[in-house]
Order: structure tokens, then C-alpha cells, then sequence
């Protein structure tokens, strides 16, 4: 029986181990990437073609074509980002004064926790990103769908961290780095950021290290 | 009108500097080595001459953006929401954390969510800062300024710096 990593694609090949996949400790994580015991997959058995699934309903509520304060700020970032990459220093500049403005203006979540966190990463998995993907497939909107692969595999990851957290609780990250891949937002723990960024496939220097609090 | 302008990337450059030698203009020679755009007349001589491919020649006008179906954008606008209250949750959490380890997870998380949500967005109509998407938008709040705070002048000044692709000649 093999195993597949839902990130990067490695492949646990319990032939060539010689370790049965279930014997594993539940800390064994991914060695190419780090992604945890319980997110890989047994391989799958060819299957005949099923009908695709049903593209989401044409018109939503017109709310949701509204773009909230925090997503304006993501917009706004998102475009000075552009501005950078064409070398507009000042057109960037601007673009991040509305960001930041968006940004101080996203209304607080009330009483926020870990597990509220991890709900709604979950609602994303299970139908914002499948919706969004049968949508994009129904339009031919090869764009969508691969912010679709790289953002689901980058959400599964962080739902995968935040049960790790609840579960083990520092121990995991004590003596170990945080790091965030500045392109698709891939997070992974360790000591050196991997060689590729197994979602998006930059290079290592692309991976910023998470500073932990200055001393007051 | 110069149509392209040469840009070089660090990471690759490996100071053979011929293009220093090459350039008819001594846009290439600068303090901070970003090649001085408003020097630059777009010849290529540089890109051409540089043994490390460290120089490319990108257009000065960009073309109009990709239109998305409606059918995508409503389902990827509520996705953007979604990321949003993720975001704002992550900070806050990070905020209120009293160990090292959590805070870092929670700082990490924030970041993550904010770059894909850039990347749906930027997926959703505003690729490019030059698209008529972006010009709609700014002059949106040009015109109605969602809050006594806002940077209008910011919008202004960018309506101004930046062509709109998707206008009609």
C-alpha cells in the first residue's frame, strides 16, 4: 500500500519501508515537507470517470459580491505588490496606505479562539474551496483553479498545524523556526525553510522566518 | 515613446557589469543598482550583453486584463470575506498570546491567509494596478470616501499615476 502527501506529492511506499503506514508515531510528518501523519491519503485505485460535480449557483446573495474591510486590505496589498513588480515604488507606496487603512478598519472578531480559527479554516476546505473550483471548471478559468490548488493545499496545512498546536501545545515549536513562503503563503516548521516551497516550487530564499516578540 | 524599459533582477546578477559598458545612457550605473527608468530609452543593448541573464526588457504598457465570469467571482468574492475573518481572527489571537511558540504560529497564520486571499483577489479581476477593475474602485472612493479617515488623496494621486488599460481609445 502507498500513501500520498496531499501538499507535495510524496509518495510513502510501505513495500520499500518495510514500516506498515498505521505503525507510524502520529508525530511522523511528511520529510520532503512537514505536513502531518493524518493528512496523508492511501493511494487512490483508478476510478471511472464520475460526472463532474455541479457548478456552483450562477447568482449568490448580491452581500456576497461585497468585499468586506479585510479583503479590500488584501485587494489593496495585492495590488502594491503588483506596483513593485513593474518597479512603481510610489504607485506601491499608495496602494499600501489604503491597505493599511483597510486593514485597522476590519472589524474585530468577537471572542476569537483556537477552535473558532480552526472552523473557519474548515469551512473552506469542505465548500468555499470546492465551490470555487467547480465554478472555474465550469468557465474553462484555468487562473481561479490554481489559486484554487495552491490555496487549498496551503489552508489544509494551517488547519493541520492548528490541530498539531492543540494537541502537543509548544513542545513542537520550541528550539524550531516558523517560516511563511512570501509567494503562496505555504507555512512550515523547522530549522531551515525546504529547498522548494512544495506548494508553489520557489526557491528556499523566498521563505521569511516569523520573529517571535521583541523584549519590551 | 519608448515601449519597453530594462529592469534587473539581483538575485541573478553576477557584476560581469557590461552593461555599464554597453548602455547609451548610464541608465544601468546607479547607487542603489535598480536601473533608472527615467534614463532608460528601452534599447535592450544591456539585456543583450549580460552574460548572467540578470536583465530583462518588460513593456511600458501593459494589455488589458483577463475578464472573469460572474458565475466565478461570486463564489471567490465570499472566499475573500472568509480569508478576511481569518486574518483578523489570526491577529488577534496572536496578540492575546502568552507563549513564543503560539504567538509565531498565530503571527505565520496571519501572514499565510493574507497572501492567499492577495493571490484569490488578484485572481478576481485586479491583476493588474492598470486595469479598469482597479480605476473603477479608486474612483469609487475618490467620489464617496467610505470613512472620515480614508486616504482619498492616495486614490487620487493614483488615478492620476496610473493609465486605465481597459478604457476605450
Amino acid at each position: 500500500m502507498r500513501y500520498i502527501c496531499p501538499i507535495c506529492g510524496y509518495i510513502y511506499n510501505e513495500a520499500a519501508e518495510g514500516v506498515p503506514f498505521d505503525s507510524l508515531p502520529d508525530s511522523w510528518g511528511c520529510p520532503l515537507c512537514g505536513a502531518p501523519k493524518l493528512m496523508f491519503e492511501p493511494e487512490a485505485v483508478p476510478e471511472p470517470a464520475r460526472p463532474q460535480p455541479a457548478a456552483a449557483p450562477a447568482a449568490l446573495d448580491e452581500d456576497l459580491q461585497q468585499l468586506s474591510a479585510g479583503a479590500l486590505a488584501a485587494l489593496c496589498s495585492n495590488l502594491a505588490r503588483g506596483c513593485e513588480k513593474q518597479y512603481k515604488e510610489e504607485e506601491a507606496a499608495l496602494f499600501r496606505q489604503i491597505a493599511d487603512f483597510y486593514t485597522a478598519a476590519a472589524p474585530a472578531v468577537e471572542n476569537p479562539d483556537l477552535d473558532a480559527l480552526a472552523a473557519l479554516l474548515r469551512a473552506d476546505l469542505d465548500s468555499g474551496y470546492p465551490g470555487l473550483t467547480a465554478a472555474a471548471k465550469a468557465e474553462g478559468d484555468r487562473g481561479t483553479q490554481r489559486i484554487c490548488v495552491w490555496g487549498e493545499k496551503v489552508t489544509h496545512m494551517l488547519y493541520a498545524l492548528l490541530e498539531r498546536y492543540q494537541r502537543e501545545g509548544e513542545a513542537f515549536l520550541q528550539n524550531t523556526q516558523v517560516w511563511v513562503c512570501s509567494v503562496c503563503g505555504f507555512v512550515y516548521i523547522g530549522d531551515t525553510p525546504p529547498e522548494i516551497c512544495p506548494v508553489c516550487k520557489v526557491p528556499a530564499w523566498k521563505f521569511d522566518k516569523i520573529e517571535g516578540r521583541r523584549p519590551a | 515613446m519608448k515601449k519597453l524599459i530594462a529592469v534587473r533582477n539581483l538575485r541573478l546578477c553576477t557584476k560581469d557589469c557590461l552593461c555599464l559598458y554597453v548602455c547609451p545612457t548610464g541608465a544601468s550605473d546607479t547607487e542603489n543598482s535598480i536601473i533608472d527608468t527615467a534614463k532608460c530609452v528601452g534599447c535592450g543593448t544591456c539585456a543583450a550583453a549580460c552574460p548572467s541573464g540578470a536583465i530583462s526588457m518588460v513593456p511600458v504598457d501593459y494589455p488589458p486584463q483577463q475578464k472573469k465570469a460572474e458565475a466565478v467571482l461570486a463564489p471567490a468574492y465570499a472566499l475573500a470575506n472568509a480569508k478576511a475573518s481569518q486574518e483578523k481572527a489570526a491577529r488577534q489571537l496572536a496578540a492575546a498570546a502568552e507563549t513564543d511558540g503560539l504567538y509565531r504560529l498565530l503571527t505565520a497564520m496571519a501572514r499565510s491567509v493574507r497572501l492567499v486571499n492577495e493571490d484569490l483577489l488578484r485572481e478576481s479581476g485586479y491583476m493588474l494596478p492598470q486595469s479598469g477593475n482597479a480605476h473603477a474602485l479608486l474612483q469609487s472612493w475618490v467620489e464617496n470616501p467610505p470613512s472620515p479617515g480614508f486616504p482619498v488623496e492616495a486614490a487620487r494621486r493614483l488615478l492620476e499615476l496610473l493609465p486605465n488599460n481597459d478604457a476605450k481609445p
